[in-house]
C-alpha cells in the first residue's frame, strides 16, 4: 500500500473564470497532520472544499488510495473516508446535539434516548463537555466546534480536513482539541489542518503546505520551518514584528465615560456585571468561552435582553438606557461587529455593496421605502476601497469571499452607521495574518479618531497588543482590569481562571 | 396613585429608584496596591485623624493628640473623652473635636488651656473639622441620633440628620450651614466654597456662602469620609469602606435590617467594616472570596482601602487602593505633608505613608 493517501495534481477551481486555486499540486501522507497555510484569499478553503466534495475541480486529478475519484458532494467524499470540519460551522442549529451527531444515519425507527445515550459516552471518550440534549443553536461558539469534530471523528473518517478549528477555542480547550488530533494521528487517520495560528502549524504539524493566491508556495516538514519563514512565504513580505510582536510602551488617555453597565445580569451567562468604557480608548475585554463577555456586549447592544427582575442598568452617555432590539442601539450609536459573522453579520447570498448599505439602513427610523441601488452602490465602493476588501466586483455576493474579507465587510457594514461605541467580537476569528494587521490598524485608527471601542477577544496576543485598558471577565462579570502597561500572559489568566 | 404605583412597580421589578446596582471600580478609581504596598509609619490603639500645619504631623489617637517625630511619636495632649476629630488652623492653632460632641480651640498644639471651647445639645457626632473661610471653623455633625461610633446604626437606619456647622472662634456662636444630610463626613474649605461628603449618598456636594448646593462628585463606588487639601490643587478623600450590592440590597429590605439590627451583634451585621477577616461569624465568606485559601483583591469587599485624588473641580484624578486581600483598609483620614501622603486605616490602626514619586511611579506602571 502506498504512502500517500490523498493526491491532487494540477488542481485548479474557477469562479466565473477567476482562479481561486491554479495547478496546486497536494500530497497527502497516512497518519500524518499537514497544516495547510495561507493568507485570506489564498485557496486554502476552496481546495480543501474540494478534497470534502462541496466543490468540484474545473480540471486536474484527485486520487485517494491511487483511485481517481472526484467527489461531487460531502456524501461521495464521506464514503471515500474524508470529512470536513467547517470553518463556519454546519450543524442544524434546530436540533439537539446528539442528532447532529447522527444526522444521516438515521434508521427507520429511532430511538432518541438511545441516540443520547450513545452521544453522552461518544462525547465523554473525547473529554468534551457538551450535553448531547441541549439544542446546538443555544450552545457557544466553541461547543459546536466540538460537536463539529466529534462527528467527524464519528464518522471514522480516514481523512479528516479541519478548516480554523482552534479559532474558537480557549487555550485549554485548544490542549484538548491537540491531544484529540495526535491521538487521531496514532489511529491513523490523516488530518488536513487549516490554521491562522502559525504557532499552531508548528506545534501540531508533521508538514506544512504554503499557498499565496491560489498556487502552491511550498511544503516542506514543519521543522524545517519556523514563524517568519512561514510568514514570508505567506504574504511575501516580513509581518513577524508588525503582528502582535511588539508589547505597548504608552497608552491612550481616556475620554469621556461613553457605556456604564452596572451589575448588569442575564442569566446564567452574565452575572452582576458592571464596567465602563472611556472615548478614545480601545478596551479589551478578555475571557475564557463561558465567561458572559459576549452576552454582555449583545444586551448593550440590544441583541440579546437583559434579566426582566433586577437585571442591573446600562448607562449610555449619563442616561439609562434598555435596548430590546438592536435598532434603537444603533441609532443611539453603538455598533456591534459579531464574532458569528456567518449567521449574525451579513445576508451571505446579498452583493457586498447591499450588505454595506443594509448597514446604513438600519440607522434609519422606519426604515426607507425606496432604495436607491446607485447610493448603495456609491456607498458600497467607497468601503470596499476604504478597507481593500478583495473582491471581483461589485456584485460579488459575500458568501463567496473569503473569511478576512468577510470579516471586513461586517465591520463595514457596521462603521457605516457612524457610531460612538464600536464594539468588535473576536475581530480576526478565522482571518490571515495579512487581514489582521489591517484590521487591527483600523481598530487602532478608529480609537485614535475618539472613538469607543471596544475588543472582545479570547486570545491574548491579540488583546495585549490593541487595548490601552484590559478587563478580564470570569464567571460572567469582570473581575480585574490591567492597564496595557502592566498586563502579563500569567496576570491576565490568573484572573480569568480564578 | 400613579407614583405610588410607580414605586411599588420599581421596587417589584428592580428598576429607577429601586435599582440596586453599585459602580465599579475604573476610570480614576481603577483598582491598585499602592496603599496596601504603603510604608507602615506606625502602629496605634484607636487612630482616627490627622492634621498638619505644613511641618508636623499630628494624630488623633483615643484620647490623646500626638506628634510625629521622624519615626517616633510623642503626645502632644491628653482628654478625658476620644478625639473624633483633628485640624490646624492657620493662626498656629489646633482645634479638636471631642466625643463628637465638642469643639475645643487651642491657640497652639501644646497650649494649657483651650482659648475657646463651643458646644451644643443638638451637636451629636462632629467627626470632621476645617478651617473655614473668614476665619471661622467648619464642622460636619454626622448623625443627630447616633455618636460617632455608632455610624453604622445611621446607616442601617438610613439616617439624613447630617449637617454642616460654622463655628465662630471668637464669639463661639454656632451657625448651620447645611441640614438633613446622608451622614456629612468630612469638609474642606475652598475659597468660599465648602466640599462635604455626604457618606450615605457616596457624593461630595459644594456649599456655596448662600447656602446653594451643588453636587460635584456622585455615584461613587464607596462610603466617602474625610477630604484635605493637597498641595498642588485639589483635594485628597478618603474612603473608609467600599460599597457592595449585598449591602445595598440590605439596605432596601427595612423588615430584614430592622430585625438584623435588634438580633445581631452589630460586629456581624451585613454592613460595611473597617477590616474583616477576623471571624468566621462574619457574612460575606466563601468561594466568591477566598479560592485555595486565596483571598481574590477582586471580591466583593466588606472592607476597603481608599485615598481619592481630586482636581479644584473635585473631578477625581487617581485613587490608591488597598484592596479585599489587603488590611490597610478603613481610611478615614488623609493628609500631605513633606512630597508624601498620610493616611489612617483606622482597621488595622495604621498610619501609612506614600511618598508622592512612590504614587506616581506606581500609577505610570
Amino acid at each position: 500500500m502506498s504512502d500517500t493517501i490523498l493526491t491532487l495534481r494540477n488542481a485548479t477551481k474557477l469562479y466565473a473564470g477567476v482562479p481561486a486555486i491554479e495547478n496546486v499540486d497536494f500530497e497527502l501522507r497516512r497518519g500524518e497532520i499537514h497544516a495547510l497555510v495561507g493568507e485570506n484569499g489564498a485557496g486554502k478553503s476552496t481546495l480543501t472544499k474540494v478534497m470534502a466534495g462541496v466543490v468540484t475541480l474545473t480540471s486536474g486529478t484527485m486520487q485517494v488510495n491511487g483511485v481517481d475519484v472526484a467527489p461531487r458532494t460531502p456524501l461521495e467524499a464521506r464514503h471515500l473516508g474524508i470529512a470536513m470540519v467547517f470553518q463556519e460551522n454546519s450543524l442544524v442549529p434546530t436540533m439537539t446535539v446528539a442528532q447532529n451527531l447522527f444526522l444521516g444515519q438515521e434508521h427507520f425507527y429511532n430511538r432518541l434516548r438511545g441516540i443520547y445515550i450513545a452521544a453522552q459516552q461518544f462525547l465523554q471518550s473525547l473529554n468534551f463537555d457538551v450535553t448531547p440534549t441541549a439544542t446546538v443553536g443555544l450552545l457557544g461558539a466553541a461547543k459546536k466546534q466540538m460537536v463539529e469534530i466529534a462527528r467527524a471523528v464519528l464518522h471514522e473518517a480516514k481523512v479528516i480536513i479541519f478548516d480554523e478549528p482552534t479559532a474558537t477555542l480557549t487555550p485549554e480547550e485548544k490542549k484538548y482539541f491537540f491531544d484529540l488530533v495526535r491521538d487521531l494521528k496514532r489511529r491513523g487517520v490523516s488530518i488536513v489542518f487549516i490554521s491562522h495560528a502559525l504557532e499552531e502549524a508548528l506545534i501540531l504539524a508533521d508538514r506544512i503546505t504554503i499557498l499565496r493566491d491560489g498556487k502552491h508556495v511550498v511544503t516542506d516538514d514543519a521543522s524545517k520551518f519556523d514563524r517568519a519563514r512561514i510568514v514570508q512565504a505567506m504574504v511575501g513580505r516580513d509581518l513577524s514584528n508588525t503582528l502582535y510582536g511588539t508589547r505597548k510602551t504608552t497608552v491612550r488617555t481616556a475620554g469621556a465615560r461613553v457605556l456604564t453597565v452596572q451589575n448588569l445580569k442575564m442569566a446564567p451567562m452574565v452575572k452582576n456585571n458592571s464596567l465602563s468604557v472611556f472615548a478614545g480608548q480601545i478596551t479589551g475585554v478578555f475571557g475564557l468561552v463561558g465567561a458572559g463577555r459576549t452576552e454582555t456586549f449583545k444586551v448593550v447592544a440590544g441583541v440579546l435582553k437583559r434579566d426582566f427582575f433586577h437585571g442591573g442598568e446600562v448607562i449610555l452617555h449619563d442616561k439609562p438606557v434598555r435596548y430590546r432590539v438592536p435598532a434603537p442601539a444603533v441609532r443611539a450609536g453603538i455598533a456591534y461587529v459579531t464574532e458569528d459573522r456567518k449567521v449574525e453579520g451579513f445576508f451571505e447570498t446579498m452583493s457586498v455593496a447591499r450588505n454595506i448599505y443594509l448597514g446604513l439602513l438600519a440607522k434609519v427610523p422606519g426604515g426607507r421605502f425606496f432604495l436607491s441601488r446607485r447610493e448603495a452602490e456609491k456607498i458600497g465602493n467607497s468601503w470596499v476601497e476604504k478597507l481593500r476588501v478583495r473582491s471581483t466586483g461589485n456584485d460579488m455576493k459575500v458568501v463567496e469571499l473569503s473569511g478576512g474579507n468577510q470579516q471586513k465587510v461586517v465591520i463595514a457594514k457596521s462603521l457605516v452607521q457612524n457610531p460612538d461605541l464600536i464594539i468588535f467580537d473576536e475581530p480576526t476569528r478565522g482571518v490571515d495574518v495579512g487581514a489582521i494587521v489591517e484590521i487591527h490598524e483600523l481598530i487602532q485608527r478608529l480609537a485614535d479618531e475618539g472613538k469607543a471601542v471596544v475588543v472582545i477577544s479570547s486570545y491574548l496576543p491579540e488583546i495585549m497588543a490593541l487595548s490601552d485598558r484590559i478587563l478580564v471577565s470570569r464567571g460572567g462579570k469582570v473581575v480585574e482590569e490591567f492597564s496595557a502597561l502592566e498586563a502579563t500572559e500569567e496576570k491576565i489568566m490568573y484572573a480569568a481562571v480564578h | 396613585m400613579i407614583s405610588a404605583l410607580k414605586t411599588f412597580t420599581d421596587r417589584f421589578l428592580g428598576r429607577g429608584e429601586a435599582t440596586i446596582t453599585v459602580p465599579s471600580f475604573d476610570g480614576a478609581l481603577k483598582p491598585n496596591q499602592i496603599l496596601e504596598g504603603a510604608e507602615t509609619v506606625g502602629q496605634f490603639d484607636a487612630p482616627e485623624d490627622l492634621a498638619t500645619d505644613g511641618q508636623t504631623l499630628y494624630i488623633a489617637d483615643g484620647a490623646a493628640i500626638l506628634r510625629l517625630d521622624g519615626v517616633a511619636t510623642a503626645e502632644v495632649r491628653r482628654f478625658d473623652r476620644a478625639v473624633t476629630a483633628l485640624c490646624c488652623l492657620p493662626d498656629g492653632g489646633i482645634a479638636v473635636a471631642l466625643d463628637g460632641r465638642e469643639v475645643q480651640v487651642f491657640a497652639t498644639p501644646s497650649a494649657l488651656s483651650a482659648k475657646a471651647t463651643l458646644s451644643d445639645p443638638s451637636i451629636h457626632a462632629i467627626n470632621a473639622l476645617s478651617a473655614g473661610p473668614g476665619g471661622t471653623l467648619v464642622a460636619t455633625d454626622g448623625s443627630a441620633a447616633h455618636p460617632y461610633r455608632q455610624w453604622a446604626y445611621d446607616l442601617m437606619e438610613r439616617g439624613r440628620t447630617g449637617r454642616v456647622l460654622s463655628l465662630d472662634i471668637a464669639s463661639g456662636s454656632i451657625r448651620t450651614v447645611a441640614a438633613d444630610l446622608n451622614y456629612a463626613f468630612g469638609v474642606c474649605a475652598a475659597g468660599d466654597t465648602l466640599f462635604v461628603s455626604e457618606s450615605w449618598k457616596h457624593r461630595i456636594v459644594a456649599i456655596t456662602p448662600n447656602r446653594d448646593r451643588r453636587t460635584v462628585l456622585d455615584n461613587l463606588p464607596v462610603y466617602p469620609s474625610r477630604l484635605s487639601k493637597a498641595s498642588s490643587g485639589g483635594f485628597w478623600l478618603t474612603a473608609f469602606a467600599a460599597r457592595t450590592q449585598l449591602v445595598e440590597f440590605v439596605l432596601r429590605e427595612n423588615a430584614y435590617r430592622r430585625r438584623m439590627m435588634n438580633e445581631i451583634d452589630p460586629e456581624y451585621w451585613i454592613a460595611p467594616k473597617l477590616k474583616s477577616g477576623q471571624s468566621f461569624l462574619e457574612p460575606m465568606q466563601g468561594a466568591h472570596i477566598k479560592t485555595m485559601g486565596v483571598v481574590k483583591p477582586w471580591a466583593p469587599p466588606r472592607s476597603y482601602g481608599l485615598v481619592i485624588r481630586l482636581n479644584d473641580s473635585g473631578v477625581p484624578i487617581y485613587a490608591v487602593h488597598s484592596r479585599v486581600d489587603g488590611a490597610n483598609h478603613g481610611v478615614v483620614a488623609a493628609v500631605e505633608m513633606d512630597g508624601s501622603l498620610f493616611a489612617v486605616a483606622k482597621g488595622p490602626g495604621r498610619l501609612l505613608r506614600a511618598p508622592l514619586t512612590m504614587i506616581e511611579q506606581g500609577l505610570r506602571a
